[in-house]
């Protein structure tokens, strides 16, 4: 812009209101005459306006992304981060050992891991997981730390619900073996196996139980793991 | 029996507004002083910034920042985690470039460990590409609000547009947006995608042809001048006496960039120019980040030309994660992985403040270890409030519309000042 030159900035105490302030006072954008002013203004606002004109004469240059529309055609990056899943092995057990690193690395207290002694093979094992999405900040630290690659973060990304109450997930809810594993077995172990779990519980506020200045959601009494999948 | 009635606020104010009691005109000069709040939820305060105006007419006479309302402990936070865990927070600092944030704090970590020297040469490189990419994009958020501070609407939609492009290369490295979390204490969290190159080669691409357009839509336009020019003059005694950084204070003709002052993470190896402007006012510091989007495009295109190959981690288990197959292959390395997931890694005794120029100006992470996986002291150099601290002496004698101009100019996140 050369048309602008500056000159040194001036420091000076003007009174207000019966007080003085210093004021520092830099030049004005008034070294043109009117003509010129008039000229040099429509000449800008031609081209700004030139350049919107543009953008809509080529709709190659179109951006928008209708979002409710295409959701069947939602493309994700490979490592793109939203909701926390365990993982199955090739037998659909879960591949979680319950070994509580998640619950250690995550930097806000958002993972809460509760094991238990196996009704079946007599050994510690996984008996909830509970995941709150309402604190979890998708750090990815928990799938980065876990040694049996038991966790991933898919690409679902469509979670809002109107209780935070029902962002707290437990993530195996159904850890029992499949089908052909299960009719192997003699009835008692299978019954064993088959152990109905908690959908949701465990050592973390607000988890389940209502509030008193909370009412009571309809229908079931609050069942979050029942909301988690849409 | 008829009640007395009883005086309602309408009757009060009918009383008051009738003729027969006079309202007196005060001969104190000082009563003519108006204070005016401003925020903290207002458009043009960017954020929760809550200013207390005392204004004389339409004339202020006197600012008074209120900060504080964004406050969320993060410096106390980092006290009670481990240097791993502490990470994913810095994200919130200054949201609109975490990056830079997250770059800032682990490179306080690597000096404290002494491993600085050992990083190797691509995580290097690309950290530099990706604090480029986030200033860029951290700028053109600045250039869209501040001009829909001043009034003037389509500068935004073109900005947003291209930001969109840089938030679309960060999600297909590391999965966020924004959040991002990809530097890690020695290196980075894993490679780069390979399809991540051709998007950087099509954003700079379209980048180049955006600047010309901003040059015409923004820069040049006269009543973008006539709002800037000569509107919040900050001389160069004052920038530094106030501790001022990047734009701001650049814009007052003080050549001093930390990236050409004291390099870190390899910027020597870059060349770049740094745009200073001797005018001090609002208009300086919009043309000083016109300039620095340009010198940040080159600096992108120097580092997509050459990125080294190897490794992107340091060589050291007991510091950062191995990748999944390493640890799964080597009973010493899950060892370390459970350490480290479980505990995080000890730092030597010992203090040290390392400084980055963020997209606002230098931003300083002091650390203090007595020994442990936890810091004793955690404290952050935030150039946003050092930015927002001058406000008040170069907005005295300006008028209301100016002052939102000159927040506007001065390009505070209230993330990063409140932290």
């Amino acid at each position: 812009m050369g048309l602008i030159d500056f000159s040194k900035l001036k420091s000076e105490t003007r009174t207000f209101a019966g007080k003085p302030v210093n004021v520092t006072i830099g030049p004005r954008f008034n070294k043109m005459g009117v003509p010129a002013k008039v000229v040099f203004s429509l000449k800008s606002l031609m081209e700004g306006m030139w350049l919107t004109l543009s953008y809509l004469l080529s709709p190659s240059t179109v951006v928008t992304k209708e979002y409710p529309e295409n959701r069947l055609t939602l493309k994700f990056p490979e490592r793109y981060r939203a909701t926390l899943r365990l993982t199955n092995d090739e037998n659909g057990f879960f591949k979680c050992t319950g070994c509580k690193m998640c619950e250690r690395a995550c930097p806000n207290l958002s993972i809460k891991v509760i094991t238990r002694k196996g009704p079946v093979s007599d050994k510690m094992e996984l008996d909830r997981y509970i995941w709150r999405q309402d604190s979890c900040t998708f750090c990815n630290s928990c799938v980065q730390v876990c040694p049996f690659k038991a966790l991933n973060m898919t690409h679902d990304f469509e979670n809002a619900v109107y209780d935070r109450r029902l962002l707290i997930y437990c993530l195996n809810r159904y850890a029992g073996p499949a089908a052909g594993i299960l009719a192997a077995q003699d009835e008692e172990t299978r019954k064993k196996m088959m152990e109905p779990r908690q959908p949701y519980g465990g050592n973390v506020p607000m988890n389940g139980y209502q509030l008193p200045y909370l009412k009571a959601l309809p229908g079931k009494p609050a069942d979050p793991a029942q909301g988690s999948n849409k | 029996m008829i009640s007395e009635k009883i005086p309602t606020s309408v009757d009060k104010f009918k009383a008051i507004s009738s003729d027969n009691i006079s309202v007196q005109e005060s001969d104190d000069p000082g009563d003519r002083i108006v204070t005016l709040n401003m925020g903290p939820s207002h458009p043009a305060t960017h954020g929760v910034l809550r200013l207390v105006l005392s204004i004389d007419g339409e004339v202020i006479t006197e600012v008074v920042p209120h900060i504080g309302y964004l406050h969320t402990g993060m410096e106390k936070l980092g006290e009670y985690m481990s240097y791993h865990q502490f990470i994913p927070i810095t994200d919130r600092m200054d949201y609109l470039a975490p990056m830079l944030m997250n770059l800032g704090y682990i490179l306080g970590v690597e000096k404290l460990l002494g491993i600085t020297d050992e990083i190797p040469a691509r995580a290097q490189w690309l950290r530099v590409l990706y604090s480029e990419l986030m200033r860029i994009s951290s700028h053109l958020i600045w250039l869209g609000t501040s001009a829909i501070d001043l009034g003037a609407m389509s500068p935004i939609f073109y900005a947003l547009q291209d930001r969109e492009q840089i938030m679309n290369i960060f999600e297909e490295t590391c999965g966020a947006r924004l959040t991002s979390t990809y530097f890690r204490i020695g290196g980075l969290r894993e490679d780069i995608p390979d399809t991540v190159i051709p998007m950087i080669e099509k954003f700079l691409k379209d980048f180049a042809i955006r600047l010309d357009e901003y040059q015409n839509l923004v820069t040049g336009n006269p009543i973008l001048i006539n709002r800037l020019k000569g509107i919040g003059c900050l001389s160069k005694e004052t920038a530094l006496s106030y501790c001022c950084s990047g734009p701001v204070l650049r814009a007052s003709g003080v050549n001093y960039d930390v990236r050409k002052a004291r390099p870190y993470s390899g910027y020597e190896k870059f060349k770049f120019n740094i745009p200073v402007y001797q005018e001090g006012d609002s208009y300086a510091r919009f043309l000083v980040r016109m300039d620095e989007m340009r010198e940040s495009a080159t600096i992108v295109r120097q580092a997509i030309d050459a990125i080294p190959a190897g490794p992107v981690k340091i060589d050291r288990t007991d510091i950062i994660l191995p990748d999944k197959h390493r640890t799964q292959g080597n009973m010493e390395e899950l060892i370390n992985h459970f350490i480290l997931s479980c505990r995080g890694f000890n730092a030597p005794v010992g203090e040290v403040f390392s400084t980055i120029e963020s997209s606002k100006g230098e931003f300083g992470v002091y650390l203090v270890s007595t020994g442990g996986e936890k810091p004793y002291r955690l404290r952050v150099h935030s150039p946003s409030f050092l930015n927002l601290s001058v406000l008040p002496a170069i907005s005295r004698g300006s008028l209301i519309a100016d002052i939102v101009a000159i927040i506007g100019s001065l390009d505070i996140v209230l993330g990063e000042i409140d932290r």
